[in-house]
């Protein structure tokens, strides 16, 4: 039920994220960032998310790619539950009618 | 109801402070349900067992890194990239931390470090926001503990409770890659990106971050691209600071 490798992996990963978490009070919290710093830190997030899915911009299936240029329009303007819908339906269609 | 009209509404029963929290978290809640189903329902499809991702959402309870994990899940899995990339996606935490803690100062820290472990975004926010507006408005102390935890309490059982019931169902879904349901994954991080975003200069380095993760993505065998992706737009953000 319990793989010992997923549950190290799960302990760390809640360590790494727990540190963050009382990082920020314990060792920030009377020093001023400087721009840089911050501007790294803000960024970071949304780098990771990217590159996770960076494999799907290069695709070499062209329903594929229509699909997730559909999703990218849908995530500008509709919340979470109608992109993610768009993007699954769009996805399925596209592959059924392109291939 | 504004936060200005809730603090206004409640009191100062504790009880209600308690309620108020849930309260303005619950329009968040919402929006956190479908999320928290489609990475239950991804996970099982890696091949973790429900009671492996429940404990993963509860020990971790932070969205965006468990969805990176899961997404780069391999078995047996990479242990060094899915911890730090965990750490990479959750350092905002540390600037969170850091922008609440002239509030937490007059809170004994018995209190403060079981209180940052259910810190995400939606606490932060809410817990912040109400802080400033009770300090504008000449209420001390200027946080309240209760309706922090209302809000983050309600955020952490939805997160628990609906990524389990996700992984629950999950298996009954089958394979759903052939039925585009692999493209939930792109939509709910270009959800999560546009809820980041703050400006076009500020997004560059995420522009750099995937054009070196697709083309090593295409030329270096492995899963090196996420790191090479991460790295390159953090350096490209540390560049650019200067003049964004």
């Amino acid at each position: 039920m319990i793989d010992a490798t997923t549950l190290l992996v799960i302990v760390l990963m809640a360590g790494v994220t727990y540190l963050t978490r009382i990082g920020g009070y314990v060792v920030l919290r009377n020093r001023r960032l400087s721009a840089r710093a911050a501007a790294v830190m803000e960024a970071a997030p949304g780098c990771v998310l990217i590159s996770v899915i960076a494999p799907a911009f290069v695709s070499r299936n062209p329903a594929d790619l229509l699909a997730l240029a559909i999703t990218l329009v849908a995530a500008t303007r509709l919340s979470m539950l109608p992109t993610v819908l768009i993007g699954v339906a769009s996805a399925g269609l596209l592959r059924h009618l392109i291939g | 109801m504004s936060i200005s009209q809730a603090v206004e509404a409640a009191g100062d029963g504790s009880g209600s402070e308690f309620r108020r929290g849930v309260a303005s978290c619950a329009p968040v809640l919402l929006g956190t349900i479908p999320y928290a189903l489609v990475l239950g329902a991804q996970a099982t499809q890696k091949g973790l067992s429900t009671v492996e991702l429940s404990m993963m959402t509860g020990l971790n309870f932070a969205g965006g890194s468990e969805f990176a994990a899961i997404q780069l899940w391999t078995s047996p899995p990479h242990i060094v990239l899915i911890v730090a990339i965990t750490f990479l996606v959750n350092s905002r935490h540390l600037l969170m931390g850091a922008a609440l803690a002239p509030f937490l100062r007059d809170l004994p820290r018995r209190k403060v470090f079981p209180a940052l472990f259910f810190m995400c975004d939606e606490s932060w926010a809410l817990g912040l926001a109400d802080a400033r507006q009770r300090a504008a408005a000449g209420i001390t102390p200027a946080f309240s503990p209760r309706y922090y935890m209302g809000a983050a309490l309600a955020m952490y059982l939805t997160w628990v409770g609906f990524t389990t019931l996700g992984a629950v169902l999950g298996p009954m879904l089958g394979h759903v890659e052939t039925f585009g349901f692999d493209m939930a994954f792109p939509a709910v991080f270009l959800v999560l990106m546009r809820g980041m975003w703050t400006s076009m200069a500020a997004a560059r380095p995420w522009l750099v971050s995937l054009v070196v993760a697709a083309l090593f993505y295409l030329f270096v065998p492995g899963a090196w691209y996420v790191a090479a992706g991460a790295v390159s737009g953090l350096v490209a953000a540390w560049l650019m600071a200067g003049d964004a």
